[in-house]
């Protein structure tokens, strides 16, 4: 039996698609989501959070989000904690790529706010079935 | 478990929110594209511009734009294409960038009912949704018996109606400031025009007048103009027609906006043109521009404009021409067609006016000078159409107005590859509701489901009055399946409804077809698609929604 999920972090930089996303995830899903707006934020304050799950924004100013995960995976904590990229350019060679650097998958954006929390928790109980 | 209703509201305010940001968002994309620099390459430049556009296409849909994340996605995937080749865009790809950003314009008003990929989820407006307008009614009559009747009559169509029979027990109410729609006897014992004269107390000092309606056995000029000083939105002779009284109470408590007026401009300056759009646009107004006038008809058909602006000098087809072949066409007789030229000419303009114009305005027009003449056409235009295309029972759509919804809906959804589902109504046995309870209470049903269709589905879905007892409902960004299950809830609530004719009380059903554009090419297909189902909902035994079968496979059907 897998662990229910709970602790997401969730790295983006628009402060639109924070609010909304926290909305769906937090109001809808029910999860507990920390927010950081850039790769940096995220490497500094995922190690007190400790979160189960990790959603990264591909396209970022500054670190981009496959960077930014790369950075997390060296710390030691972070080695295999499940992430999920989210982009608006999803062409089915690219998720491979995204898979290749240790994505779990990667939602589609924009995303539907309404089924956002049942994407991450059907993907969520995929890689612990 | 969360409340709908609830992350509905919050979802709807985080999507004003982006909304209202999204013409400075534009502005900023606009201005990062003017400042890159024509004779060389400006990759930081060309990223910022990139990045902004990016964020459009990833955000867009998620608060209700889908079309802007479309049009965002065009744009970016071409922007992607010159920044790997690094080259300065040339004059094609740097118009082809203004199109695209021009587009970006128009579509940033499109929002839409509900997101694509779920159309279920907000395809029903909660039917208590009256509820957050002002649904409450004073009714202020002497006359206790009619002022009952009003009230049940009101109740019926879900208003929450209280009745005061004195002027006195209503001043007292009227001092806790409520929020209501007053329906005002003028006559009272006290004093002949006593409504008025009490309306005229309560006004003063109010910055926003209280709704009021008067009821008066005496239409007299004297006593409508007193009416208007007291702030009367409107004035009805007794006996009270429950059906105009409903229609401007609906106009009084509606919450929704009134949507824009549609613009189409037609003139080979893209200066022009442009300058048009954003002065229009600033007013409000969702305008088109077409810069080769024989792309005009297109146009007209897709976008559907309340008004055509035209130049007079084209090349190919000056704007005279095409203000005949605009006429031509059925549906575009009474469509307001207003000139844009240098010409100062009268007999010029006079002989425009002759083939079909409306009006003429003459460059350099000042914005003030645009706007104000544009809306005061639409808005006549608009009222004028109203009388043509309303059916006066119901005031839903009529027959010939909900078919050419449909035309337009099913082309935009070929266009843009949306769902739309298209449903016919037909109440059962219609004919014995006729002949038992009399004709007054058969227009009473139809009535009543016309006011149901119209309060449990959203704004942005059409209902029409297609013949008789039979209506025709227009569901956009829904899918057949989804459709199904909205009509059959509403079928099940209207069965449940209770009719009164003569202090008896009787139910009524209704069949219903229901048929999904993406099996069917056209209109004319989609249409006799759902009267077929209709058909077999009648011939399984009526009350019951029926979809229609897909045309290559018989007997198959989505649900």
């Amino acid at each position: 039996m897998a662990d229910k999920l709970t602790r997401i972090l969730y790295v983006e930089d628009e402060p639109d698609i924070q609010t909304v996303a926290r909305l769906a995830l937090e109001t809808l899903g029910g999860f507990t989501v920390e927010i950081c707006s850039s790769g940096s934020e995220a490497l500094d304050r995922a190690p007190a959070f400790d979160p189960q799950l990790i959603l990264l924004d591909v396209m970022m100013p500054g670190m981009d989000g496959p960077t930014t995960l790369g950075k997390l995976r060296e710390l030691p904590q972070f080695a295999f904690t499940p992430a999920i990229f989210m982009t608006a350019k999803v062409q089915p060679g690219e998720v491979a790529g995204y898979k290749e650097i240790g994505a779990v998958d990667v939602i589609p954006k924009p995303f539907d706010p309404m089924t956002l929390s049942s994407q991450v928790q059907a993907i969520w109980e995929r890689c612990h079935g | 478990m969360v409340d709908p209703a609830g992350l509905q509201a919050k979802l709807k305010a985080l999507s004003d929110a982006y909304a209202a940001q999204l013409p400075e968002k534009l502005r900023q994309i606009e201005q990062a594209w003017e400042q890159l620099p024509r004779d060389g390459w400006d990759e930081e430049g060309f990223q910022t511009m990139h990045r902004m556009v990016h964020s459009l296409t990833g955000s867009g849909k998620t608060f209700g734009f889908a079309l802007l994340s479309d049009v965002a996605r065009n744009l970016e995937e071409y922007l992607k294409q010159l920044a790997q080749s690094k080259a300065v865009p040339g004059e094609e790809q740097r118009r082809h960038i203004q199109v695209l950003l021009g587009e970006l314009h128009q579509v940033v008003t499109h929002r839409d009912a509900a997101s694509g990929d779920q159309p279920g989820l907000i395809a029903v407006a909660r039917p208590d949704r009256k509820a957050s307008g002002c649904s409450r009614i004073f009714v202020v009559e002497d006359d206790s018996e009619q002022a009952e009747e009003l009230k049940a009559q009101l109740s019926y169509f879900g208003y929450d109606v209280s009745v005061f029979n004195t002027l006195a027990d209503f001043r007292l109410a009227m001092q806790a400031n409520p929020n209501v729609v007053v329906l005002m006897d003028v006559n009272f014992p006290e004093a002949s025009q006593g409504g008025i004269e009490m309306m005229k107390e309560i006004q003063q000092g109010r910055d926003i007048p209280v709704p009021v309606v008067f009821l008066t056995a005496y239409d007299v000029f004297s006593a409508r103009l007193e009416a208007v000083r007291a702030g009367g939105i409107a004035y009805l002779s007794k006996p009270i027609n429950i059906g105009s009284l409903i229609d401007k109470l609906d106009v009084l408590t509606s919450t929704q906006p009134a949507a824009p007026y549609r613009v189409l401009v037609v003139d080979d300056s893209e200066l022009l043109t442009t300058y048009c759009a954003t002065v229009l646009e600033q007013a409000g107004m969702m305008v088109k521009a077409v810069n080769n006038p024989l792309n005009a008809m297109e146009s007209l058909l897709e976008f559907a404009p309340d008004l055509i602006m035209i130049d007079m000098y084209m090349p190919g087809c000056n704007g005279m021409e095409l203000a005949k072949v605009i006429r031509q066409l059925d549906a575009f007789v009474s469509i307001p067609i207003v000139f844009l030229s240098a010409e100062s000419d009268l007999d010029k303009q006079h002989l425009a006016m002759g083939l079909g114009a409306d009006d003429f305005l003459t460059k350099p027009i000042q914005p003030q000078h645009l706007v104000s003449s544009i809306s005061s056409r639409v808005r006549r235009s608009l009222k004028l159409r109203s009388f043509m295309v309303r059916d006066s029972l119901t005031g839903l759509l009529n027959h010939t107005a909900i078919k050419d919804r449909l035309d337009h809906e099913v082309a935009q959804t070929k266009r843009h590859g949306t769902p739309l589902a298209f449903a016919m109504v037909d109440i059962d046995h219609f004919k014995q509701v006729n002949d038992t309870y009399g004709h007054s209470a058969g227009d009473r049903v139809i009535k009543s489901l016309a006011r149901l269709l119209k309060q449990r589905l959203r704004e942005t879905d059409m209902v029409g009055r297609y013949g008789g007892e039979e209506f025709a409902v227009i569901l956009s960004n829904t899918d057949g399946r989804t459709a199904v299950r909205v009509l059959d809830d509403i079928r099940k609530d209207f069965s449940r409804l209770h009719h009164l004719a003569d202090s008896k009380e009787f139910s009524v059903t209704f069949s219903c077809g229901v048929a999904d554009v993406s099996c069917f090419g056209d209109a004319t297909k989609l249409c006799d698609a759902a009267d077929k189902a209709l058909y077999r909902a009648k011939h399984t035994g009526r009350n019951r929604v029926m979809p229609a079968g897909t045309p290559t496979v018989s007997g198959a059907d989505f649900s």
